[in-house]
């Protein structure tokens, strides 16, 4: 008979309890942090890996990734970037901690909005970042330039990095921020943390840019809390990485706040691409759009999985709800499940449409009609598709820089 | 005499997803450089079909037949190669690309036209003047193709290209249907402005208005797949006149002869 033997799944140095207050520790971090550190390692231990039995994990499986096999990779290569208006502040968080005109504040919001607690991937990011990144807008005052925080691991580097932004804008503060990631063709694993607070009337919009290598999975939360009047976009470029998994999520919480939510996602190869997105409307007049587009060569995927939620108290919402998803090739594959979660009699407005298919054969043939191959076609009518997702995000250059993209990945891509 | 510009030799063409109907029964064609012909027919005769095919859409299958264009057989060859060869098709239906604006669409099918980038400020200075002679605020060019277009504006954004390409066998379909008075006339003289000893036009039509402003040199008239008819510019005339029926009961007449 074999012998019965109890045992607990072994948590791997670097994510370990011991480990993480020992790191903190060493790095002088205030003892609340510490702390927080601490639930976050323990929290850890204690969350399993989510399965495909829950519905935001039923296209992504990820039962066989063992995270504690990506040791950090060190003091995280991040920069940022950014000349704050009087009181503010952009920075690394470690420096935010130092400095005693802003600890209070990051003590405050860190950690508060995305609990390290909800998930085994929050809980490693919240155990382990190092180089995060802080945006701090007072009151009334606006960042002239993008604040431009930049994650550039380098190639050759295996392992784990973990993004992090806190981004608290205070009453009608305007801030725009790039998070630009890029890595080399090394195994690396991102599990990432953003955290945006928008007091009333503040105007946020955050850039996620993200040009991984081939090797690197990313799975992040974006959880953003809209005060009265707040006017946050959050979008997202997937242009890079094997895995990137993002839930972006909105609380509208004050009455006429505004969510943006948008993406685009290029693919090829074996590329999976799995975007989650919550717009959960409480406040009164709230409203949301989101709008997430896909282009597939290859064997490459696209998940989306997105709720809509109007709690009771939101009379007059409305919110809207768009994933497109073109198949550039016979083996790409795109699922689309648009969900509305209407928990209110109130009058209010909800559209969503979700479209999953080839490209329109009679463009393609207008375009080839006046001599561009149809690669050529292609490269055009994707970035044509792209761009009218990325109008509206306030950042120079930015079309002509995913055109660029677009043109450089499909004059390769398996179609 | 010159080698002709187009060459259709018995085409017979279907649709690609019904391979069983086919639309043009077996037609010849000649077009030769400097030559204007006209296309006429009854809605639905297979006049669109045959431009489409000409032009090498994939909606449409070749049956049998070849086409020749300047001297080589291009029935083979992909619609983009055709057209990098000096092909041009005036679409009836142009099609909208969204996010494409129409100056990234012209320079793009202008490089792949030439062989070579054109330098940017020489490219901006031929869009305008074009756009001047066809009477196209320059707003246009930022426009998404055909995107929101009035149906005259895409009538316009089509001459438009055919300006700046400069083909050598420009095929119009329905280019005049549409089209204001003003505007027929505009789009007629940037047509006008095109011709050289060179080049081959093939007007397909409805209507005799247009053949007013470009005389051509042959009609041809197009009933249920086949040509039925050809004959000089009075033909349009008598057409306008008298409608098709003289020519269906014609071809009805030959038809009882023979069965
Ligand atoms: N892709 C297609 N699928 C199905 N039927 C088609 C297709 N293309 C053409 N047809 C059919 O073939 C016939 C000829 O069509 P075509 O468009 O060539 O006519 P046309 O002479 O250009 O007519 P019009 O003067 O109305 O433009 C019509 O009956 C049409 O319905
Ligand atoms: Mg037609």
């Amino acid at each position: 008979m074999a012998e019965t033997t109890t045992q607990t799944a072994a948590v791997p140095a670097p994510y370990a309890e011991d480990a993480v207050t020992a790191a903190a520790e060493r790095r002088g971090e205030p003892a609340w942090l510490v702390e927080r550190r601490r639930e976050a390692a323990r929290a850890f231990a204690a969350t399993p890996m989510p399965t495909p039995a829950l519905r935001p994990w039923k296209y992504t499986d990820v039962t066989a990734l063992d995270i504690g096999g990506f040791a950090p990779v060190g003091q995280s290569p991040t920069t940022v970037q950014g000349t704050p208006p009087a009181g503010g502040f952009a920075g690394s968080l470690a420096d935010a901690l130092a400095d005693a005109a802003h600890a209070e504040q990051v003590r405050q919001h860190l950690g508060t909005l995305v609990p390290a607690t909800e998930g085994k991937f929050t809980a490693a990011n919240q155990a382990l970042w190092t180089g995060g990144a802080y945006v701090y807008v007072p009151r009334g005052q606006a960042f002239e330039q993008p604040v431009v925080v930049t994650l550039d691991v380098p190639a050759g580097d295996a392992g784990a990095v973990f993004p992090r932004l806190l981004l608290v804008a205070e009453a009608q503060g305007e801030v725009n921020v790039v998070l630009r990631n890029t890595s080399g063709d090394a195994p690396l694993l991102a599990p990432g943390v953003f955290e945006i607070f928008a007091g009333p009337d503040a105007k946020v919009r955050v850039l996620v840019d993200g040009r991984w290598g081939d090797a690197t999975q990313e799975f992040t939360t974006i959880r953003s809390r809209l005060d009265r009047s707040a006017d946050v976009l959050v979008a997202s470029l997937a242009l890079g990485g094997r895995v990137v998994k993002q839930t972006t999520e909105a609380l509208l919480e004050g009455d006429g706040a505004n969510s943006t939510i948008r993406g685009v996602a290029l693919g090829d190869g074996e590329q999976h691409f799995d975007f989650v997105t919550l717009q959960d409307h409480s406040g009164e007049h709230t409203t949301s759009d989101v709008a997430i587009k896909s282009a597939l060569a290859g064997a490459s995927k696209s998940i989306y999985y997105g709720i809509t939620r109007v709690g009771e108290t939101a009379a007059g919402a409305e919110a809207n709800q768009e994933n497109r998803n073109l198949l550039l090739s016979g083996r790409a594959k795109a699922d689309s499940d648009p969900v509305l979660e209407i928990l209110t009699s109130q009058v209010i407005r909800c559209g969503h449409a979700a479209t999953v298919g080839p490209v329109d054969q009679e463009a393609l043939f207008y375009l080839q009609s006046r001599g561009l191959s149809s690669r050529q076609a292609l490269q055009l009518m994707v970035a044509g598709f792209f761009r009218t997702v990325l109008a509206g995000i306030p950042l120079e250059g930015l079309e002509e820089d995913v055109s660029a993209v677009v043109v450089e990945k499909l004059a390769t891509a398996e179609l | 005499m010159s080698e002709p510009i187009l060459e259709l030799r018995d085409l017979r063409v279907s649709i690609t997803e019904h391979p069983d109907i086919q639309i043009v029964k077996g037609v010849d064609l000649t077009i030769r450089p400097g030559e204007v012909h006209a296309l006429m027919g009854p809605n639905g005769s297979g006049k669109s079909t045959l431009a489409n095919a000409v032009a090498g859409s994939p909606a449409y299958k070749l049956d049998s037949g070849q086409i020749l264009f300047k001297g080589e057989d291009v029935t083979a060859m992909t619609a983009d190669a055709r057209a990098r060869m000096g092909m041009f098709l005036s679409f009836q239906y142009p099609t909208a690309i969204p996010g494409v604006t129409m100056v990234n669409f012209l320079r793009e099918a202008l490089k792949a036209r030439r062989g070579q980038e054109m330098p940017a400020r020489e490219f901006l200075g031929e869009l305008r003047e074009t756009l001047g002679t066809l009477k196209m605020d320059e707003s246009f060019a930022r426009r998404y193709v055909n995107d929101g277009f009035s149906g005259g504006e895409k009538k316009r954004a089509e001459i438009l290209q055919l300006g700046m390409l400069k083909p050598d066998l420009a095929i119009l379909d329905e280019t005049d249907s549409g089209l204001d008075v003003d505007a027929l006339r505009t789009v007629a003289e940037g047509v006008n402005a095109l011709r050289t000893p060179h080049i081959g036009i093939l007007i397909i039509t409805h209507y005799q208005r247009i053949l007013n402003y470009i005389t051509p040199e042959v009609v041809h008239v197009l009933v249920e797949g086949r040509i039925a008819r050809s004959g000089g510019a009075e033909l349009a005339l008598e057409i306008e006149e008298n409608g098709y029926d003289p020519i269906l009961r014609e071809l009805g007449a030959v038809e009882e002869v023979v069965s």
